[in-house]
């Protein structure tokens, strides 16, 4: 009797839901996906989602092949809504043209990655570097000028701003790299050390110094 | 009623997101909020960077092909069906995108090897 029930329960169509139910969970449904939607474009506008990188590589260099995916992603996108909007239906079928143009899209971009996968430039931030160079360490009151070279690596912009540290009193530089000693007459710079520094211009952070001491 | 309220409120969820989303990016993009530094530069294998013509062709074909679907979707949309995207069309854009790959390949991959060699 119990396996006869059994099998009459499995075997029986579910019991109909009524209209309201249906309704009550499409409502639920959309409200959960409007507020997600309001919540996301909320913290991507006050940047708590930051979208700082989204078309970078990890050395955080912009990203070609990231831009026409998030180009054609969005359009693409646009144009299903637009259709299922005047249709009010999804349209079917999608066209082979458009499935070949998001193929296209997509390998270009993984292709792109192994490019770079492959290249050690292509992983994470680029080691760039300033290295000054001087012909000596040591000047006099009075004495010759020294000049000296920057060499950058790893940045577009190869220019640097020579500076001194302390900035006055212990003679000058130009943006040539040419040190020039105080005069003689400065005696109470006898004996005292001068930091020049060679900052990139293209990143201030990468920078080098040479310490020159006043005899 | 319910059926067609709801309809009519998703395609407004959707329209906003969608267009919320989108001019936000554009938005970020113009001020410098999303990074595009060197969007236009390769890199070659020392680290050096260049300004690449493969990165500008391929920004006007992404751009060409994007607005002229656009077009083609808001003209054909009472159809009820994505337009399909004609094969020279496909052909170019994949010409471009092999152009972009192979150029950034060159330099980031072979080039220095062959400077090395001269």
């Amino acid at each position: 009797m119990l396996l006869l029930l059994l099998l009459q329960a499995t075997q029986s169509a579910p019991p109909p839901v009524s209209s309201a139910v249906i309704n009550l969970a499409a409502w639920v449904a959309l409200g959960f996906l409007g507020l997600m939607g309001i919540a996301i474009l909320y913290y991507v506008f006050t940047g708590k989602i930051d979208l700082g990188g989204l078309i970078s590589e990890p050395s955080g260099e912009a990203s070609m092949s990231r831009f026409q995916l998030l180009i054609f992603t969005f359009v693409i996108a646009a144009s299903f809504f637009l259709i299922v909007v005047t249709k009010s239906g999804f349209p079917d079928p999608i066209p082979q043209g458009v499935l070949v143009l998001l193929g296209i899209s997509a390998s270009s971009y993984l292709v792109s990655k192994g490019i770079q996968a492959s290249s050690k430039q292509g992983l994470g931030p680029q080691d760039s570097s300033v290295t000054v160079k001087g012909s000596q360490t040591t000047t006099t009151l009075g004495g010759q000028t020294i000049q000296f070279q920057a060499d950058v690596v790893g940045l577009s912009d190869e220019t640097v701003t020579w500076t001194l540290d302390p900035a006055t009193g212990r003679g000058t530089i130009d943006q040539t790299g040419l040190y020039t000693p105080p005069p003689a007459t400065e005696t109470e710079a006898h004996g005292k050390k001068v930091v020049i520094q060679a900052a990139a211009r293209e990143d201030v952070s990468v920078k080098d110094t040479v310490t020159i001491e006043l005899l | 009623m319910f059926v067609g309220q709801i309809i009519s409120l998703v395609k407004w969820e959707v329209f906003v997101f969608l267009g919320g989303l989108a001019a936000i990016i554009a938005f970020q993009l113009l001020n410098g909020q999303i990074n595009t530094r060197y969007l236009l530069y390769g890199t070659q294998k020392d680290g050096t960077k260049y300004f690449s013509t493969e990165r500008v062709q391929l920004l006007l074909f992404t751009l060409g092909v994007a607005v002229f679907y656009l077009s083609d979707v808001m003209q054909k949309r009472q159809s009820g069906a994505l337009p399909d995207i004609s094969t020279q069309t496909l052909v170019l854009l994949g010409g471009s995108h092999a152009v972009y790959l192979g150029g950034k390949a060159y330099m980031m991959l072979l080039k220095n090897v062959r400077k090395g060699e001269q």
